[in-house]
């Protein structure tokens, strides 16, 4: 960060907002590590746990919020200090989001668990260590104030769009295959949706660090990997097989 | 706590020492005024304004020489004040920072410290020699010469007490120079000119030394310019100084009637003075 | 405005701007084109070869630290410095094309033309109504109803007009600070100047006061080209639509005030607007 306020517990409510900051990450990633460890696993009660961790970054975003609110009705930042603030508040929420993603993912594993173990269940851990690298550069990014390391997140996010539609194709052929495998299909889709989701959270992340940092949105058009949503099962098609 | 007592201690001596200091001059200025009043008045009497002043052993009054004294000094004040508020004006708005307006301010401060007898004999050998007689005139002139410096200074400290952003705010709406000594700066000034002014009549009108050289006195009623004129200070000079009882008690009421002429133009420059706050 | 400036130098038409200034293409044309400009009290340089366009109908902000040349700058619009010896300036000042820093110029004409408020408030000795009359009477010798007209307009876009109206022939030293300092404003545009410079006009007042004074800003420049210092970064930043950034004699950065605010492209800006001064 640049040389320090005049007013020097100015520079310190800007610490706080950072390390609330980091601090939300680290529970991101722990949260994500764990749910995939369940998933793996079908650790129910370390499921569990994930889902009633949630509650901790809740009250870290609302920690931060109060914060940010508070700075800027009292310093009335101006240029680098506003958009450290600005930006702040915008990758809580975020982070917000992806640990609400990491307990819904968590959330499922138990009902997985009750079911028999299907083939494909090994491929999300695959996509959520890639989900789980994303968030942890993006993190590592911002303690670094790295735009550079953040645009390469951003461009990373896309080898997991292309994951997601893969899955997504496994998935439906599971499905077609044997009716029987449709309960747990329908929950692996949805925590494989999740987690590609926790990607694009990266990626607004990405966003909201490389505009604190040069001061101007992103604009460059990111690459798309997510095909799923083109895709079309010809009913007919499933028949004849 | 030591130390606080000491402090008080010290607090207190200082306090008294003032007091004390302030007493002594006090007593003298009231001892002097006691005594004035308690010999001149009585020595008022209405004929003070009706009669001339008295050859020894008759009776007589001051008016002569009240009017010279209020002649010469009406004089003196109209030559003086416009030269002087000129002067002063040159040195605080045209002359603030250049070598001429350092060498006129010095001077000017010489003047203002130089006995008034000086000014007297100064004027003497310039005018009383060549007209071969004194004169009402060569009074006035010496009265003004006195009267200038004093003048000079109050108005330059009175401009130069004006805010410089009311000159550039006038300056800024695009006036000439001159409009804006004129019409801003003399109006913010106006008061402690005038006061300026006062405070040099009352310090002219007491003046004797400058006088004895120049309008001299004369026994008789005159309102000649040209010729020798009677005036207070003189008279009180003669007459205090002489072995007769009459003239003595006339001396004795011309003085009161000076320190109390003096005192009014004081109060008056007081009011006028503080008169600009009461005018909001 | 009756007074037109008589110049030596044939007036230009076009005033081109600053290379690479996307503000030309506004529909807020270039009214004053400060061309490296330096300044010298006696032989210290107080600026240094400044150039910057101010753009009619619209609000420049100059923001600094102490002595970074702001105000004298604004003193040098309207050749203020003048009143005091040992103190020159170099480089061109084109209003509308001419040079009013060429001394050709009749000075009270250009002063005419180029309003000027003052931090503390200058209310001359006199009633109200004398205070907008003395700037219209050094030009324009009006009929009483049609003078009484001016100054109450003059008021009005002051925004004052309703708290003085039935005290016009009182002294202007009993308004307070802030009423003072819209009495100033009114006298300035009383005599219809076409560029207003306002030096740190709200630094002296309340934060009401200040408000109004801002709120009066505002308003005022749908019809002059202001200039406006300011220690306030606020200030600057809530009323300006252009802040140049000076320090130490130089211009830093002059851009679009929310783009300073947001994100200078100095450092050096940065860091005075973020308060990291050293």
């Amino acid at each position: 960060m640049a040389a320090e306020h005049i007013i020097k517990s100015y520079d310190e409510e800007l610490a706080r907002l950072n390390k609330t900051i980091v601090e939300m990450g680290g529970l991101a990633e722990s949260q994500l590590a764990a749910a995939i460890e369940a998933v793996a696993k079908r650790d129910s009660e370390l499921a569990a746990r994930v889902v009633e961790g949630d509650a901790a970054v809740d009250e870290l975003q609302r920690e931060l919020d109060n914060l940010a609110i508070r700075l800027l009705a009292l310093r009335q930042p101006m240029a680098r200090d506003l958009r450290e603030i600005f930006a702040a508040l915008k990758i809580g929420a975020d982070l917000e989001r992806i640990c609400d993603y990491a307990a819904n993912v968590a959330k499922r594993s138990i009902a997985l668990a009750q079911t028999p173990p299907i083939q494909p269940v090994h491929a999300l851990p695959r996509m959520g260590a890639l989900a789980l690298a994303l968030v942890k550069d993006v993190i590592d990014a911002y303690v670094e104030r790295n735009a550079e390391k953040a645009l390469d997140v951003w461009r990373r996010d896309e080898e997991l769009d292309e994951m997601y539609s893969s899955l997504f194709r496994e998935f439906l052929t599971y499905m077609m295959e044997d009716p029987r495998n449709i309960g747990a299909c329908t929950h692996l889709l949805f925590m494989a949706k999740n987690i590609e989701r926790i990607g694009d959270h990266a990626t607004n992340i990405s966003e909201d660090l490389y505009y604190l940092v040069h001061g101007r949105a992103l604009t460059e058009a990111r690459p798309k990997g997510d095909k799923s949503s083109l895709e079309v099962v010809a009913p007919d098609r499933n028949g004849a097989r | 706590m030591q130390l606080y007592v000491r402090r008080r201690l010290s607090n207190y001596v200082v306090v008294g020492l003032s007091l004390a200091a302030t007493a002594f001059g006090l007593l003298f200025l009231v001892f002097v005024l006691g005594t004035l009043l308690a010999n001149g008045i009585g020595a008022l009497s209405p004929t003070l304004f009706t009669l001339a002043t008295p050859p020894p052993g008759s009776s007589g009054g001051l008016i002569n020489a009240i009017y010279g004294s209020l002649a010469m000094t009406a004089i003196a004040t109209l030559i003086g004040t416009p030269t002087g508020i000129l002067a002063g004006t040159f040195l605080a708005e045209y002359a603030h920072n250049n070598r001429l307006g350092d060498i006129v301010r010095f001077i000017n401060d010489v003047l203002l410290s130089a006995p008034s007898i000086i000014i007297g004999l100064f004027v003497y050998a310039i005018l009383v020699v060549p007209m071969g007689h004194f004169s009402a005139w060569a009074g006035s002139v010496a009265l003004a010469i006195i009267m200038v410096p004093v003048v000079v200074r109050t108005t330059e400290d009175m401009l130069n007490l004006v805010p410089s952003a009311l000159r550039e705010a006038a300056a800024a709406l695009g006036a000439p120079k001159w409009k804006i000594i004129v019409t801003v700066t003399y109006r913010a000034a106006v008061q402690g000119m005038l006061t300026g002014v006062l405070l040099a009549v009352a310090r002219i009108s007491g003046e004797t030394a400058p006088l004895l050289f120049t309008a001299l006195n004369n026994q008789f009623w005159s309102t000649d310019l040209d010729r020798p004129m009677a005036n207070l200070p003189v008279v009180i000079f003669q007459f205090a100084m002489s072995p007769y009882a009459d003239w003595q008690r006339l001396a004795w009421a011309g003085a009161l009637l000076i320190t109390a002429a003096i005192l009014v133009l004081n109060i008056g420059a007081r009011l006028f003075a503080s008169w600009s706050g009461l005018e909001k | 405005m009756s007074v037109s400036l008589a110049s030596t130098t044939p007036p230009r038409s076009d005033t081109p701007a600053q290379p690479g200034e996307s503000a030309t293409v506004t529909p807020f044309p270039v009214k004053v084109q400060i061309r490296n400009v330096g300044f010298h009290y006696g032989k210290f340089e107080a600026l240094k070869s400044v150039s910057l366009p101010l753009h009619d109908r619209r609000v420049t902000a100059f923001i600094g630290p102490s002595g970074c040349g702001k105000s004298t700058l604004l003193r040098i619009l309207n050749r203020i410095y003048e009143l005091y010896p040992n103190q020159t300036a170099t480089g061109e000042v084109l209003v509308d094309g001419q040079n009013i820093l060429s001394p050709g110029l009749d000075l009270n004409l250009v002063r005419a033309k180029i309003g000027m408020v003052f931090q503390k408030p200058t209310p001359f000795p006199m009633s109200i109504h004398d205070n907008i009359a003395f700037g219209i009477r050094l030009y324009e010798r009006l009929p009483k109803s049609e003078l009484d007209d001016r100054i109450e307009s003059a008021l009005r876009r002051a925004a004052l007009w309703d708290e003085v109206k039935g005290k016009l022939r009182q002294s202007g030293l009993g308004l307070s600070g802030g009423q003072q300092q819209r009495l100033c404003i009114a006298r300035a545009i009383a005599v219809q100047p076409e560029v207003l410079l306002l030096d740190e006009p709200a630094s002296a007042l309340d934060p009401i006061s200040t408000q109004r004074i801002e709120e009066l800003i505002a308003e005022l420049k749908s019809d002059y080209c202001i200039a406006i210092v300011t220690h306030n970064m606020q200030q600057a930043a809530r009323s300006s639509d252009y802040t140049a950034f000076m320090y130490l004699g130089e211009l830093i950065e002059f851009d679009e005030t929310e783009r300073i605010f947001t994100h200078p492209r100095e450092k050096r800006t940065e860091d005075y607007i973020t308060g990291r001064f050293g």
